[in-house]
């Protein structure tokens, strides 16, 4: 198993890069574990992947600054989370949660448009170019056509991707998406990790957590295992993905093929 | 499509939907004005706006129903501000002012006045202390804790209101009997006993000042505390924020004028169903609809049965549950 | 219809200038009147009062009583003795006043039930300049002493003190029959559901004192205590008297009849008094103490 450990002399970091150092997620009741050294680059796209209440969340909230860790610290452009204004650290991260809250009623373009919050001083209203912005990531999200539609009315994978879309509006440079494929047909599924990729390949760095060992494989550059002890091991994708580690992993014989140069996982009956 | 949709959150979109409240509103107190037990034609009551007119139609007007009129709709203003922000705050639509307890504790410390036979003046006072002391203790329980959500605040005001209730209960098995009637119209909520309107007018203008430029930050809380804090709001700052605002006005309101139900429940829940969920329309038009509201619940109430006056929170809830239902029933 | 505005002499002023016509000087206070009331404010009137609103229906008995009935104009729900007063035009009920309809009768005088009105109402009247006599009747001494005060503010004082006279002589009189008699243990029930009762200080208690009766509730706290049956039971009352809901029902007093072990049970000494006559302090309550020392002469028949 090959672990990418940190380099002694840490380079200057770029602007964009997120940090991890000495990082041990805090999840109630459970030991440390090993702590996290993670440099997440402009243009990587990195994978989280880890059976059911592992931490996948827990780690990517605690990336996004919204949960304190254990120990050690998160850093972004080389600052510390905790020492940046949640405005600031909005203008330049974003996250699309697993669960939403819509409890009251509100649009799709309206939800697309809160994207723009961080942007927009409180006494300015939206204006014409967060309204195009807005647009245009509905767009790209095939949800043109239901702009004007009730949150409530929408299918669960319709409002995935609205959720998208707000991410999208927002355009920040590092991308935390907690299972961004939840509910989606097929189609849609690679319709979203081709939007994410395009994004890397933008210059963002993409953090996203998966079930689907598949589309993983397919489009992460970079694999972070989380096992449900607390130990973790992360590195390029290709080495990450062993038969043997992503049994241990799910606890789950796999089988292994090779399609169009990639490796395809299928559970074993 | 994009010119549309660039019309759809202009500011003339907010505007069309307030100037209308805004003209219910002049329309309510208008009638508030006019009617009352004594009739008085129009061409009479132009003349006493006028500065002119019959004298006894003068103190009618200016001295009883001016006074009245403007205390009703500061007091609808303020609860159904404070409904809507609290709404926000505990991310249910189901919330109103009274939902943590605040109300629960003016009542107590009323009616303790009330028992001790204070003057008007000290029983509204002592509503005030007794909002204050309610929202602190709830603050205090909720904050203290360390792993804070509005569930724990609901739960904590929640409790706190069941435990009001049964201190209210037991002062009124207690109280004389001839202290009863006074305590439970205070409990209903009656604008008979209302005294200056200029508390409750300047509170509203003033609160409505403070959380206009936080209406777009409201928006993105009403998505859930973590979905605001990752699009950039300070979210614990602004909900407590929101709970001492909503708090103060509500007490404000409850010291004018007791404990006026309905308004604060309905009024953002009805303008909601209509207007959508933008707070920059939904906060000023809960300001404006629930001041009309209450101005003619209160008018209503004065008339309807002439020389016989009844409770204020009775008018309202006969007059927003249909409208209520109504509007529901139309809606998506 | 004369100008009015909002100061206190200015309220008066049509009377005064019509009465103070033949001085020449309107606002010489040639008939000016002064009583104090139960609120302990000295109230004058510059003129004895002609248009006068009743706040309580025990107000307005009383005012009839005094020789004012003529210049009462309003009074609240319930005002409904004399008969005279059933047609007076309404401001409402006596906790909920209709402020425009009392206005609107252009009063000279406001005479209010302190303990009963809202306070902030009738604080809202003097400011508006209204004359208001705050009254507050405890007793016969009380009921005697505002039928003089009545009369005085009405311009007739000579009925007030006639009739404030007969009254202090009635009570005399029963309060002399009575000196001597022996005491009987009383339980007054004043409602059902809940159980109520009066407590020493009530008029009831005082008119059962002076014929001999012992209010057993007497020395609880507030005017109208609830009680448990219980209590009741462990004071074993000699007599149960009720004024029932207004009109002569038994089925309060038909329940006491499960508890055989009562004296009052056993000896049949249940007894109802009408109670409109003691219900307000009255010149009617004399009549009402009357009805209460028969029952209790009754029960001390029954030992």
């Amino acid at each position: 198993m090959a672990i990418s450990k940190p380099s002694p002399a840490i380079p200057e970091p770029l602007i964009e890069t997120l940090e991890a150092r000495e990082l041990v997620i805090d999840i109630p009741g459970r030991p440390a574990g090993r702590p996290l050294y993670l440099r997440i680059a402009p243009g990587e796209r990195w994978g989280v992947l880890g059976p059911n209440g592992a931490g996948k969340t827990t780690l990517l909230h605690t990336l996004a600054g919204l949960r304190a860790p254990r120990s050690g610290e998160v850093r972004l452009g080389g600052k510390p989370l905790s020492r940046l204004t949640r405005r600031a650290l909005a203008r330049r991260l974003g996250i699309v949660f697993q669960t939403h809250h819509d409890d009251f009623p509100a649009t799709v373009r309206e939800t697309a448009l809160i994207g723009r919050h961080p942007f927009i001083v409180p006494w300015q209203q939206e204006g014409p170019e967060d309204l195009a912005r807005a647009e245009a990531a509905l767009e790209r999200l095939d949800l043109s056509h239901l702009a004007d539609r009730e949150l409530s009315t929408l299918s669960g994978g319709e409002r995935q991707r609205v959720s998208l879309a707000t991410l999208l509006t927002q355009a920040p440079q590092l991308w935390l998406a907690d299972e961004p494929t939840n509910h989606l047909d097929l189609h849609h599924q690679v319709a979203v990790m081709e939007l994410l990729a395009e994004q890397a390949a933008r210059g963002c760095g993409v953090v996203m957590c998966l079930h689907d060992l598949n589309l993983a494989a397919r489009w992460c550059s970079h694999l972070l295992l989380l096992y449900p002890g607390g130990e973790v091991c992360w590195g390029e994708a290709d080495s990450m993905l062993v038969p043997s580690a992503l049994e241990g992993l799910y606890g789950q014989a796999l089988t292994t093929a090779m399609v169009d140069g990639a490796p395809v996982f299928v559970p074993k009956r | 499509m994009a010119d549309a949709s660039v019309h759809r959150v202009s500011r003339k979109r907010r505007l069309r939907p307030l100037a209308w409240l805004a003209l219910a509103a002049l329309l309510a107190l208008a009638i508030a004005l006019a009617l009352g037990s004594v009739g008085i034609a129009p061409d009479e009551l132009a003349a006493v706006l006028l500065g002119g007119g019959d004298a006894l139609h003068q103190t009618l007007v200016l001295e009883l129903r001016l006074p009245r009129a403007l205390a009703a709709f500061g007091t609808g203003a303020l609860l159904a501000l404070a409904g809507a922000l609290m709404q926000i705050l505990l991310r249910n639509p189901l919330a109103d002012p009274y939902v943590l307890g605040l109300s629960g504790g003016a009542s107590v410390a009323a009616l303790l006045a009330m028992l001790a036979g204070a003057s008007m003046a000290l029983v509204s006072g002592a509503a005030f202390v007794g909002a204050l002391v309610s929202i602190l203790i709830v603050f205090g329980l909720a904050h203290g804790t360390g792993s804070w959500t509005p569930t724990r605040l609901l739960l904590t005001g929640v409790v706190m209101a069941a435990g009001w209730g049964a201190l209210i209960s037991f002062l009124l098995a207690v109280s004389p009997v001839d202290q009863l009637p006074g305590m439970l119209y205070w409990l209903m909520g009656d604008l008979a006993y209302a005294g200056s309107p200029w508390p409750v007018l300047s509170v509203a203008v003033i609160s409505l000042l403070v959380v206009t430029p936080l209406g777009r930050t409201l928006n993105v809380l009403a998505r859930g505390g973590l979905q605001a804090a990752a699009l950039g709001v300070a979210v614990r700052p602004l909900e407590w924020t929101l709970y001492l605002l909503a708090s103060l006005l509500t007490a404000v309101a409850v010291t004018t004028a007791g404990s006026v139900g309905f308004v604060g429940l309905m009024v953002p829940h009805m303008l909601r169903l209509r207007l959508g969920n933008d707070q920059r329309l939904i906060l000023p038009a809960s300001l404006l609809a629930g001041g009309t509201l209450l101005t003619l619940a209160d008018t209503l109430a004065r008339t309807l049965i002439a020389p016989q006056q009844l409770p204020v929170g009775v008018i309202t809830a006969l007059l927003g549950v249909p409208s209520f239902l109504y509007l529901l029933s139309r809606s998506r | 219809m004369h100008k009015r505005a909002r100061s206190v002499s200015m309220a008066v002023l049509p009377l005064t200038l019509i009465i103070g016509l033949g001085a020449g000087l309107p606002g010489i206070a040639r008939a000016e009147v002064c009583v104090g009331d139960d609120a302990g404010h000295e109230l004058c009137l510059e003129a004895p009062a002609k248009r006068i609103v009743a706040l309580s229906p025990g107000v307005t008995e009383l005012l009839f009583a005094a020789g004012a009935g003529e210049r009462v104009v309003g009074a609240v729900s319930f005002s409904d003795y004399p008969v005279a007063a059933q047609a007076l035009p309404r401001v409402g009920s006596y906790d909920r006043l209709d402020l425009e309809a009392l206005l609107a009768l252009e009063p000279d005088l406001v005479v209010a039930w302190q303990g009963g009105n809202p306070r902030e109402q009738v604080e809202r009247l003097s400011r508006l300049g209204l004359p208001v006599y705050f009254s507050d009747v405890e007793d016969f001494a009380g009921v005697a002493g505002t039928l003089e005060r009545f009369g005085t503010l009405a311009g007739t004082p000579e009925v007030g003190a006639t009739t404030a006279a007969s009254l202090r002589e009635e009570v005399a009189t029963l309060r002399e029959r009575y000196a001597n008699a022996a005491p009987v243990p009383v339980f007054y029930q004043v409602w059902e559901q809940p159980l109520m009762t009066i407590n020493g200080e009530h008029w009831i208690s005082r008119s059962l004192e002076l014929c001999g009766g012992v209010n057993l509730f007497a020395d609880e706290s507030t005017l109208a205590p609830r009680i448990g049956v219980e209590s009741v039971l462990a004071r074993d009352p000699e007599a149960i008297i009720t004024g029932g809901m207004g009109k002569p029902d038994s089925t309060w007093l038909e329940a006491w009849r499960d508890f055989p072990q009562l004296t009052a049970v056993q000896r049949d000494n249940l007894f109802f008094v009408d109670p409109d006559l003691v219900q307000r302090a009255t010149p009617r309550l004399v009549e009402g103490t009357r009805q209460l020392c028969q029952r209790l002469e009754v029960a001390r028949g029954r030992r």
